[in-house]
C-alpha cells in the first residue's frame, strides 16, 4: 500500500507552488481509514443528541409523570437514563483529544519517520517543512470544522432539558465541550502528537509520550480550573464566570498547542539540516 | 541493557526456553517499562498507606483544633497529595488492562506481522501454534506477577484510608483494582490484545482496536456488575434501615393489590419506626414496601463470578486468536 501512496505523494507536485492540492489530498488518502472513523465517531456522537433531545426526552417525561407523587427519588433515576447518555457523548468527545494525540504521534508523523517514507518524501519535491505542515493543516482543518459542529450541537443539547439532566456547568466534561476549549484540546492533541512523533521518530513510544503529555496538561487545568478566574467575595463561584475561565483556558491549551507545533518544525528542520 | 540478559547457555537450551528468551530480549524495554511501573504504583501506595495517611491524618486533627469549620470540611496541602495519590494510583491500576491491550495489540503482535519478522519466525522451526503460544505465556506471567503484588497494595491503600478516603467498596476503579478481577481484566487485556493484532495485520489500528474493545468490555463490566451476583431484598421497616455500606439497587411498594411496583419512593422518608411506616401504608393503599441491595459481604462473591466471567472472555478471544492463525497458515501453505 505504501508504494503506491508514495508514488501519488511524489509524481504530481511542482517546486514553488505553497500548498499543492495533491499534498492535502495524499494525506486524507494515506490516513482514510482514520478519517473515516472519526467521521463514523463525530456523526454517532451528534446522532445520539439529536435522539437524545428529539426522541428519548419525551420518553423519559411520560416515565416521570408516572412517579407522580411518589418522592423526588423516582424522578432523578429516570432522568439518569436521558442525562447519563447525553454526559457519555460529552465524556468521550472531551477525551478524544487523548486518540487525536495518539494518531498524529503514532500514525501521522512517528510511523512514516520510523519506516524511512518520510524520508523517501522528502528526496521527491516535498520539503520536510511542508510535509509537516500539510499533514498538520488537513486534520487541523477537520478537528475545527467538526469540533465546532459538536460544540454547537452539544450547546443546545445541553440546554434543552435542563430539568431532566443531574449536571451543571462546573462538570469537567460539560465545561469543556460548551465551548471553543473543546476545539482547543484537539489542536493541541495534533501539535503534541506531531512532536513527540517527531522527537521519537518511533511510533509506539511516541504514542505513549503523546498521551501521557496530554494526561499531564489536562489533568493539570482540571485540576486548577478553579484558579483560572478570581472567585467573588468569600470564594462565591457564578455561572456569569464561566466564559471568562472557559478562555482563559482555551488559551492556555492553545498556547500549548502552539508552542509545541513550532517546536516540532524547529526539530524537524534542525533533524533534517 | 542487553548485559541484565542471562547469557545463552553452552548447552542447547529447552526449545520453549529458548523462544520465550527470545521474546523477553524482544521485548526488554517494554518489561523495563512494566517494572518501573509496578515499582513506581507500589511505592506510591505504600507511601499513602503509611506516611502520606498518616501525615494527613495529623494535619486535619492540628486544623481541627483550631479552627472548628475545618473538622466539618478537612482539607490542607497534606490531605489533598494523599488524596491525589490515592486517586492517581488506583486510576492507573484500574486501567492497566488497557494499557496491557494496546501494548499486546501494537507491539507483541501487531508490529511483527506488519513488518513481517512474524512471517520468518515462522520458516524457522517455531511453529505459528508455539509462536502465538509463547507471545500469550510469557506476558501472563508478568502480568500476574505485577497484579499479584499490585492487587494487595492497593487494598491495604484502600482499607487503611479510614475518615479521610470517601469511598466505597462497589466504587468502580477501586472495586478493579481491590480483587482477583484487576487480574482477570489484565489477562483480558492481553489476549484481546493479541487477537486485535492478529485481526488488523498492522501497529496502531492494532492499538486503536484493543483500547476500544477493552475499554468497552470495563464499562461492560461497571454496568452489569450488580446482576453478576444474586441480590438480597427485604421488606418492611427493614428496607428502611439498609445495613452498613449497602449498595442500595432498587427500592420499591407493593400495592393493597399485590402489585409489586420498582423505583417508588412512597414511605420511604418514614423514620424507621414499625408505627410510622404502618400509619405510612395505611395512608397510602399499599401493603408493604421493599428494598433490593448488595451488602457488603457479596464484595468476595462479586468479585470472583466477574472474574470467571471476564476470564472466559480471555480464554475466548485467546481461542479465537489461535483458530483464526491457524486457518491463515494452513491456508497459506505450510512455509506461510
Amino acid at each position: 500500500m505504501n508504494t503506491g501512496q508514495l508514488s501519488r505523494a511524489g509524481l504530481p507536485f511542482r517546486a514553488g507552488l505553497p500548498l499543492n492540492t495533491g499534498l492535502p489530498w495524499t494525506v486524507l488518502r494515506l490516513h482514510r481509514a482514520a478519517l473515516i472513523v472519526w467521521g463514523v465517531f463525530l456523526l454517532a456522537a451528534l446522532g445520539t443528541l439529536v435522539w437524545e433531545v428529539e426522541i428519548t426526552a419525551d420518553a423519559v417525561r411520560e416515565r416521570i409523570s408516572a412517579c407522580a407523587g411518589t418522592g423526588g427519588l423516582c424522578r432523578l433515576r429516570v432522568a439518569i437514563d436521558y442525562g447519563g447518555t447525553i454526559s457519555w457523548v460529552s465524556t468521550l468527545v472531551y477525551y478524544s483529544f487523548f486518540a487525536v494525540a495518539a494518531f498524529a504521534a503514532g500514525a501521522l508523523v512517528g510511523r512514516e519517520l520510523e519506516n524511512g517514507t518520510a524520508e523517501l518524501a522528502w528526496t521527491q519535491s516535498v520539503s520536510p517543512t511542508r510535509w509537516l505542515a500539510a499533514k498538520l493543516a488537513v486534520p487541523a482543518l477537520l478537528l475545527v470544522a467538526g469540533g465546532t459542529v459538536f460544540v454547537l450541537v452539544f450547546r443546545w443539547a445541553w440546554t434543552a432539558n435542563r430539568d431532566l439532566m443531574g449536571d451543571d456547568w462546573t462538570f469537567d466534561d460539560v465545561f469543556a465541550a460548551r465551548g471553543p476549549a473543546l476545539v482547543a484540546y484537539g489542536l493541541c492533541g495534533l501539535g503534541v502528537g506531531a512532536l513527540a512523533g517527531v522527537v521519537v521518530r518511533r511510533s509506539l513510544p511516541a504514542v505513549a509520550v503523546a498521551c501521557g503529555a496530554m494526561y499531564l496538561v489536562n489533568h493539570n487545568l482540571e485540576v486548577h480550573r478553579e484558579d483560572l478566574w478570581p472567585k467573588v467575595g468569600d470564594g462565591v463561584r457564578p455561572e456569569s464566570h464561566y466564559w471568562p475561565m472557559h478562555l482563559v483556558e482555551t488559551g492556555i491549551v492553545l498556547g500549548v498547542a502552539v508552542v509545541a507545533t513550532g517546536v516540532a518544525f524547529w526539530a524537524l528542520r534542525r533533524r533534517t539540516g | 541493557m542487553t548485559t541484565t540478559l542471562p547469557a545463552p547457555p553452552r548447552s542447547a537450551p529447552a526449545p520453549g526456553l529458548g523462544l520465550a528468551r527470545s521474546l523477553l530480549r524482544l521485548h526488554r524495554s517494554a518489561l523495563w517499562c512494566w517494572l518501573l511501573l509496578v515499582v513506581a504504583l507500589a511505592a506510591a501506595m505504600l507511601w499513602a498507606y503509611g506516611p502520606g495517611y498518616e501525615t494527613a491524618a495529623a494535619d486535619v486533627q492540628e486544623q481541627c483544633r483550631t479552627d472548628i469549620e475545618a473538622c466539618h470540611f478537612p482539607g490542607g496541602p497534606w490531605l489533598s497529595r494523599y488524596s491525589a495519590t490515592v486517586a492517581l494510583t488506583t486510576l492507573v491500576v484500574s486501567f492497566l488492562p488497557l494499557l496491557v491491550a494496546a501494548w499486546a495489540g501494537a507491539a507483541l503482535v501487531g508490529r511483527e506481522l506488519e513488518n513481517g519478522t512474524a512471517h520468518l519466525a515462522w520458516t524457522q522451526s517455531v511453529s505459528p501454534a508455539r509462536w502465538l503460544a509463547a507471545k500469550l505465556a510469557v506476558p501472563a506471567l508478568f502480568v500476574t506477577v505485577g497484579a499479584a503484588l499490585l492487587v494487595p497494595l492497593h487494598r491495604l491503600m484502600w482499607n487503611g484510608g479510614g475518615d479521610l478516603l470517601w469511598t466505597d467498596w462497589f466504587d468502580a476503579y477501586g472495586f478493579r483494582s481491590n480483587g482477583p478481577v484487576a487480574l482477570a481484566y489484565a489477562l483480558c487485556g492481553l489476549a484481546v490484545g493479541v487477537l486485535a493484532g492478529l485481526l488488523t495485520g498492522r501497529t496502531l489500528p492494532a492499538l486503536g482496536v484493543a483500547v476500544t474493545v477493552m475499554f468497552a468490555i470495563t464499562q461492560l463490566g461497571d454496568q452489569y456488575r450488580p446482576s453478576m451476583w444474586p441480590t438480597v431484598t427485604v421488606t418492611g421497616a427493614r428496607s428502611l434501615s439498609l445495613p452498613d455500606q449497602a449498595l442500595q439497587l432498587d427500592r420499591g411498594v407493593i400495592t393493597d393489590d399485590g402489585l409489586r411496583i420498582g423505583n417508588n419512593m412512597a414511605c420511604s422518608d418514614a423514620d424507621g419506626s414499625v408505627a410510622d411506616l404502618r400509619s405510612c401504608l395505611a395512608h397510602s393503599d399499599l401493603a408493604d414496601v421493599w428494598a433490593t441491595f448488595h451488602p457488603r459481604s457479596h464484595f468476595w462473591p462479586l468479585q470472583l463470578t466477574e472474574s470467571g466471567i471476564v476470564l472466559a472472555v480471555a480464554a475466548l478471544a485467546a481461542t479465537a486468536a489461535f483458530v483464526l492463525l491457524h486457518r491463515r497458515t494452513a491456508a497459506a501453505g505450510a512455509a506461510v
